[in-house]
This record gives structure tokens, sequence and C-alpha cells, in this order.
């Protein structure tokens, strides 16, 4: 076989390989280059309430931030898992959970919250100037930050089956108990 | 009435119809900073839309990252260095037009060496038929046995007789 027949086939199957992976991958897959940076800090007035609220005064724990909005119907379906890691975790002295409202209504997200109730608290993202800070894509999006203020973790899309699990097994429960026993 | 009415809206349709958009509008000039705006936004992709950018995006993300770019602008910032933090936000998927360096030169220069590939593949395709096709001419014809030579022959003869 010639040189160039070989370089060829090379090329012609190097352009399959990449059709195929184009294929088969997830479209909606894109890569976060935020994972293991600073988390960009925020302030807020608090849904709810209105009161002010800022993400310094977070410092040292375990932070779960969930973008989320009152139209957004996977954020319905994630909504029960949300209350039940707050549930789970609020015990603990080191986590925190925020919910950031994602181009919203203030009526509708005060009614979300009022019909599917809520155990944390929500900030108004007044600007988009958090979400943008944090390369948010759609909502619901959900990131961990650890105890130093490094995004160790980032989740798009609903929290519900593997996700769910993965979060609270893989991701929160072993930050927070290397927060509580440094020394394991 | 009627007719009147036509004969003022007539010349005042033709005379609006061929003044340019912006005096119609009666748009003042763009400021600089309003320019900047929009020649960064331009560069930069509308995340919740189909390839559209910030600029020609109605979505409301898209038009806060307007202002976000706008305020970054007034606060002194150059326009690579805006485009350098929605980079640090967003990946490269931010930018309509990938950044040439490092692999994304094989999307950028990829096509031509494709196209440059393909044409000299052509080329000695085509020239080896075409050498082909010159040899096959060049060759002896093929030998008549000698059944049909004599018939040929006398059919010369014929014909001269």
């Amino acid at each position: 076989m010639k040189t160039w027949h070989f370089i060829l086939v090379l090329v012609v199957a190097g352009l399959l390989t990449l059709f195929y992976k184009g294929l088969w991958g997830d479209p909606r897959a894109i890569p976060t280059v935020l994972i293991g940076t600073q988390a960009p800090t925020f302030s807020g007035p608090e849904v709810r309430t209105g009161e002010m609220m800022s993400m310094d005064s977070f410092r040292g724990k375990v932070v779960l931030i969930n973008f989320w909005a009152s139209w957004c119907l996977e954020c319905r379906t994630e909504h029960e898992n949300l209350l039940a890691i707050n549930r789970r975790f609020s015990q603990h002295p080191d986590f925190v959970m925020l919910g950031i409202n994602y181009q919203d209504r203030l009526d509708d997200a005060q009614k979300y919250l009022q019909v599917y109730g809520s155990n944390f608290d929500h900030l108004r993202d007044l600007k988009g100037a958090i979400s943008i800070d944090y390369g948010v894509y759609g909502v619901p999006e959900t990131f961990v930050i650890d105890p130093q203020g490094i995004i160790r973790y980032k989740y798009v899309g609903p929290l519900v089956g593997p996700a769910y699990t993965h979060l609270t097994e893989n991701i929160l429960q072993p930050l927070l108990e290397r927060r509580s026993f440094p020394s394991s | 009435m009627k007719k009147n009415l036509i004969l003022t809206m007539v010349p005042l349709i033709l005379l609006f119809s061929a003044l340019p958009y912006d005096v119609m509008a009666g748009t003042v000039e763009e400021e600089e900073i309003d320019l900047q705006v929009r020649a960064i936004a331009k560069t930069l992709r509308c995340t919740i839309c189909q390839n559209e950018s910030i600029w020609e995006s109605q979505a409301p993300l898209a038009q806060q990252m307007r202002d976000l770019v706008k305020e970054r602008l007034m606060k002194g910032e150059s326009p690579n260095q805006i485009r350098a933090y929605f980079l640090s936000r967003y990946g490269d998927y931010i930018l309509l037009a990938p950044q040439k360096s490092g692999l994304n030169w094989l999307l950028w220069a990829g096509p031509f060496v494709l196209l440059a590939g393909g044409g000299l593949f052509l080329y000695r395709t085509l020239s080896r038929w075409v050498a082909q096709a010159g040899a096959e001419k060049q060759e002896a014809p093929p030998p008549i046995d000698d059944r049909l030579r004599k018939r040929i022959e006398a059919e010369q003869h014929s014909r001269e007789d």
C-alpha cells in the first residue's frame, strides 16, 4: 500500500471516530471550566424576606447552591430531593444550602416556594450577575463549594435518581466528614 | 376630500421611503461605548439560544450579558479582559469563533488541509487516468488474422478495378 493510501485511511478513520463520538455523546454536556476554581462571592435579597444575604458569611462551610426558577419544570421534579438533602445535612454545623432564583418574577418565585415548600434560603439574582459568574446555562444547575471556597462539583439537570445519590453519598458526605475529622 | 388626502400622502410616502433608515427613525449616533459593547457582544454566544450572539438575542440572559459588558467597559476593562472574563465562566463555548490556539488550530486549518489533500488526490488520479488513456492510444493496433487481411486486400483490389 502506498504511503498516501495509508494516510487517507488514517484521516477517514479519524473523521469517522469523531462523527461517532459526536453522534453518541450527550449534546447537552458542556464541560465546565469552574471546577477547582475559587467560587465567586455574591449577595442579594432573600426571596421571601427581602433581607440581604452574602456568600461571604458562609466562608469555611460546605455550601450547596441550586439555581432554579418557578417556570422550570425540571426544578419541580428535583424539589422534594432538595428538601431531603437539607433535612439530612442541615444538622451538620458546616453545611449550608442556598437557592438562587434565576430569571424569574418575585411574586412567581414566592408563590412557588409557598406551594412546594422550602427549608433553606433563596436569593434573587436581580441582574443575572450571579448566574453569569457561575457560568449557568439554564436551570436547574447545582454547585458544591468546599470550606476553602473552591467549586468542587457542578451538576446540570434535576437531582433525581443516580444524580441525587451521587451528590449525597459521593460529594456531600465525604466533604462534610473530612471537615469533621480533618485527621482522616 | 379623499383626493386631497391622497395627493398629500403620496409625496410624503415617496419622500420618507427615499430617506435612509436612520434619518427616518431619528436615531442619534451611537456613543463610542455602545459601539464597543456591540463589537464585544457580537463575538459572545447566547448560551440559551440556537447559535446566536448575545447582541442578536432578545433573551433576558443575553440582555443581562450585554449590560454586564457595558458595565465592565465603563469600569475601564478592555474588550480582551471582558472576553477573558466570559471565557473563565463558560469556557470556549461562549466564543462564537473558536480561539486560534492549541487543538483549535485543527478547526481552523482542517478544512483547508482537507481541501488541499482532496485536490492533490484528484490531481494525481486524473493525471494517472490521462496518462493511461494516452498510452493506450499510442499502442499498435491489434493484429488481424490472414483471412481478414486477404479479404480486405481483395476488397481493395475490386475497388481499384
